[in-house]
């Protein structure tokens, strides 16, 4: 090696030990084990992963469709990444999506005749205040009698899901509708606003400026700067005149806010009613993405949009490929593991 | 064994912690490692014992250079070191303490079938250095005396040569600190090495053969004990830093008859197993309260209530007349009390945030929505200078501080401003001479603005010295008040311990606590 090539070399060794290489490593490895998932159920491995990379970003049809299921993963990933940052471990990103699609459709039924103008912000405050009670509860759980968030918020999803089940089986199921368990369509005035003429919504636009404010809040605010202390030493905290106690329910509240707004936009838009399966895994999903971007609001965003990217290209290869639909949990899990096996080892690296 | 340490280096990024450091350590020898905080003399011995590499130099055990990669290493070769920070597992006894250091032969040599328990070997010398200590005590039940005696005995079953302790004495009350010079000077006599890391003139009269003194990470100078004097060890160590003004002290005129400024009246609480009750106390403004005490006593649960981190379960907390704490509110945290716990590094600081950040804590209320860093530095900055915080970088995290310097950071920070009331919880413990008399210094000048400092300590002579009354502690009550003019350190043993008070002191203990209202009024 020439002295010339040297410091050319020792350049590029630092980049590549540093978050670039991490980034470049798990790419790598992530396309070898889907080419690999592909060979092993006996396809052109080569031609299908090409397939998969178009059918989420290959043309404006397929974006505007990885869009769609970017929103509610941002969104629930933001409601698992505010708690986080105060230590807390939110699973409820699901239950609460699902309680702002019910309140959000409780105030769209109860007010079906009015127009627009007061049946949408209607909708949208009932969703919040639907998705922000499922974060209040476990919550006041904690702060009250000590309460494990993590268990509280993952048992408060199966209750979120199956009380949606409940009413659209029930109560507010569509007489008209032959036995298929589903509220009425929503009136026009009830669809959040879509751009372009595809089914990319308001509910993206209200994600990425959730992520934008929060990110201001969390890392320039007084209150954010709250947050950092009691997380790393609630004793400190209280010292400085700073409520645990108060900042866990406005986390948790906000939070599920944000995911209520997922969940009734996915019945606004996407389902045009309520129904079961309304979020189809959206809440964990969120909170996969939530740990990938360690927490970071700003880094949620282009994360939520590659996943977003794989599921709905997991849709098309399983209509055009004929892959079973779990495929693309199989990719996802595949991608989480190697994100976060390759991140710990770079982490461990550069500590040593 | 004879230990060399040559030309020893060792730096932390820019600080240069040992700077080529050679050291002999004979055996049957006592050491002292003396010098102020940050000096280098942990470091230095950590290296010794396996837990960091040296940047430079070597280190010849009998003549022969070896590496020490592992604390496991230094054991091997019967180096043992104790810790200022006890390792010992506090719900479990004694016995099984010990057990747990010792080596177990590994499960494939099947000896462990055949041998009998190694309880009677693990209890040989705790049963020499602390014949009364029975084996199925938990540790928790432990004094802090007892506690290190069990550390030491731990390393004495792993056959150690040479023993070093870390500060030893500084978390002993004096009878203790005196039985564990006794039992040094008996360890070297049966022929085993012992290095004291220290910044107390009275450990290095008492039991060194050699002192080594160490400032800024430099050896400065090797001297035989009876070569020198407590005054030239410490202008060694402090070098030129040794101009000192005198501490002053409010006069006790200033607040004779001023109306008290804080009130504590009828207080309880309660938290887990411990309590406090019914404490009576007033403070003038400028006046200096000492709370003496065996640790664990009550003083922790009392300053919480005063500053208003635990609720009171009876009684009330009044400031110039104004409710504070009382019993059946939330309790409520005020940027005129100021609150210096005991382990600052622990209970006072958020690790991960940066230094400046954490000053800025002390005035969170008063933070605009958005702070301003720039003024938070400064005052900072300012706090690092005047109580020489090291390393002296504000964006550091408070965690890369050693716990001296941060217990300087949390004093700095928490006298900045005016306040009405001090609650300062052993706020000099740990640190060297030098460090403590700038605290103290900077403690008093507060009351001598007004400020009513309750003052929490172990260490009777300072309280003697500088408190205007003195009021003990004793089983989550008040056991006495004493004006140090008017008695001396056995009549505040006896209170502490709770025997009874002899006849010399005018009132009984039951009505004491009504006296200092008496006497701040009159």
């Amino acid at each position: 090696m020439t002295s010339a090539t040297q410091p050319v070399v020792k350049l590029t060794l630092r980049l590549l030990s540093g978050p670039a290489g991490a980034v470049l490593v798990m790419t790598a490895i992530f396309v070898v084990a889907t080419l690999a998932f592909f060979a092993i159920n006996g396809r052109e491995a080569v031609s299908l992963f090409q397939e998969m990379v178009m059918g989420a970003f290959g043309d404006s049809y397929s974006f505007s469709e990885t869009l769609v299921k970017t929103a509610p993963i941002l969104l629930t990933a933001l409601a698992v990444a505010l708690p986080a940052r105060l230590g807390l471990i939110s699973v409820g990103g699901e239950g609460q999506l699902y309680l702002g699609a019910l309140f959000g459709t409780g105030a769209v039924l109860a007010a079906v005749d009015q127009p627009g103008w007061i049946l949408m912000p209607l909708m949208l405050t009932g969703a919040m205040a639907g998705g922000a009670l499922w974060g209040v509860i476990p919550g006041l759980l904690k702060t009250r009698l000590g309460v494990n968030e993590t268990i509280s918020t993952l048992l408060l999803n199966y209750v979120g899901i199956l009380l949606v089940s409940f009413v659209v089986h029930g109560p507010w199921k569509n007489p008209n509708s032959l036995g298929w368990p589903a509220t009425i369509e929503f009136p026009a005035g009830a669809i959040l606003p879509q751009f372009f003429d595809t089914r990319v919504h308001m509910g993206l636009v209200f994600g990425i400026v959730a992520a934008v404010i929060l990110h201001i809040l969390v890392t320039r605010s007084r209150w954010g700067l709250g947050l950092q202390v009691s997380r790393s030493n609630p004793r400190v905290g209280a010292t400085a005149g700073i409520s645990y106690e108060r900042n866990v329910l406005i986390v948790m509240a906000v939070g599920g806010l944000l995911a209520g707004l997922a969940g009734i936009a996915e019945a606004s838009v996407i389902q045009n009613r309520l129904q079961d399966g309304l979020a189809s895994g959206y809440g964990m999903t969120g909170f996969l993405v939530a740990w990938l971007a360690g927490q970071h609001f700003l880094r949620i965003i282009p994360l939520s949009v590659l996943m977003g990217g794989l599921l709905a290209s997991a849709d098309s290869l399983q209509l055009y490929a004929q892959l079973p639909k779990a495929s693309a949990d199989i990719l996802q899990a595949l991608l989480f593991i190697i994100v976060l096996a390759v991140a710990s080892l770079w982490g461990r690296r550069r500590t040593t | 064994m004879n230990i060399q340490l040559y030309n020893i280096t060792k730096r932390f990024g820019d600080v240069t912690a040992n700077d080529g450091i050679s050291l002999d350590i004979c055996t049957g020898e006592v050491v002292a490692l003396l010098g102020e905080n940050g000096a280098g003399k942990s470091t230095l011995m950590k290296m010794l014992f396996g837990l960091y590499p040296p940047d430079d130099g070597a280190i010849l055990i009998d003549d022969k250079e070896t590496t020490i990669e592992s604390p496991q290493k230094a054991m091997s070769l019967g180096i043992g070191m104790v810790f200022q920070q006890f390792n010992l597992v506090p719900a479990l006894s004694v016995l099984d303490n010990l057990l747990l250091a010792y080596p177990k032969p590994p499960f494939w040599t099947f000896r462990r079938l055949f041998r009998k328990s190694p309880r009677k070997a693990v209890l040989t010398y705790l049963e020499e250095l602390a014949p009364g200590l029975a084996p199925d005590t938990l540790v928790r039940d432990l004094s802090v005396g007892q506690r290190q005696l069990l550390e030491l005995v731990k390393v004495l079953n792993l056959d150690a040569k040479v023993l070093i302790l870390d500060e030893p004495t500084s978390v002993l009350p004096p009878q203790e600190a005196e039985r564990l010079w006794a039992l040094i000077r008996k360890l070297a006599e049966a022929g085993r090495s012992v290095v004291l890391i220290t910044h107390k003139m009275q450990d290095v009269m008492a039991c060194a053969h050699r002192v080594v003194v160490m400032r800024a990470g430099r050896m400065v100078q090797t001297l035989d004990r009876k070569q020198c004097t407590e005054s030239s060890l410490v202008s060694l160590m402090m070098g030129d830093s040794n101009q000192r003004s005198a501490i002053e002290v409010t006069p006790r005129e200033a607040f004779a008859n001023r109306p008290p400024r804080i009130s504590i009246r009828d207080l309880d609480a309660r938290h887990g197993a411990q309590s406090v009750e019914n404490i009576r106390l007033d403070i003038a403004p400028g006046e200096i309260l000492g709370v003496a005490g065996v640790s664990g006593n009550g003083q922790h649960l009392l300053a919480d209530a005063l500053v208003g981190l635990t609720p009171l379960a009876r009684g009330e907390v009044i400031i110039d007349g104004h409710l504070l704490q009382s019993a059946g509110r939330p309790p409520s945290t005020s940027d005129r009390v100021s609150y210096i716990p005991e382990q600052p590094a622990v209970n006072a600081v958020a690790a991960d945030l940066s230094l400046t950040t954490n000053v800025a804590l002390s005035h969170f209320r008063h933070l605009s929505f958005f702070p301003t860093w720039a003024p938070e530095e400064q005052l900072t900055r300012k706090i690092i200078q005047r109580y020489q915080v090291r390393p002296d970088n504000p964006a550091l995290a408070a965690g890369q501080l050693s716990g001296g310097n941060l217990q300087k950071l949390v004093v700095g920070r928490e006298l900045e401003g005016d306040k009405d009331l001090i609650v300062a919880a052993y706020p000099t413990m740990g640190l060297d001479a030098g460090a403590a008399h700038d605290i103290y210094q900077a403690l008093f000048a507060k009351a001598n603005e007004g400020a009513a400092v309750l003052w929490i300590s172990e260490d009777l002579d300072d309280l003697m010295s500088y408190a205007h009354r003195i009021a003990v502690l004793q089983g989550g009550r008040i056991s006495g008040i004493f004006d140090p003019r008017e008695c001396d350190k056995l009549d505040i043993g006896r209170a502490m311990t709770g025997e009874h008070q002899p006849a010399r002191t005018q009132l009984p203990p039951e009505q004491k606590p009504a006296d200092p209202q008496v006497r701040a009024a009159s």
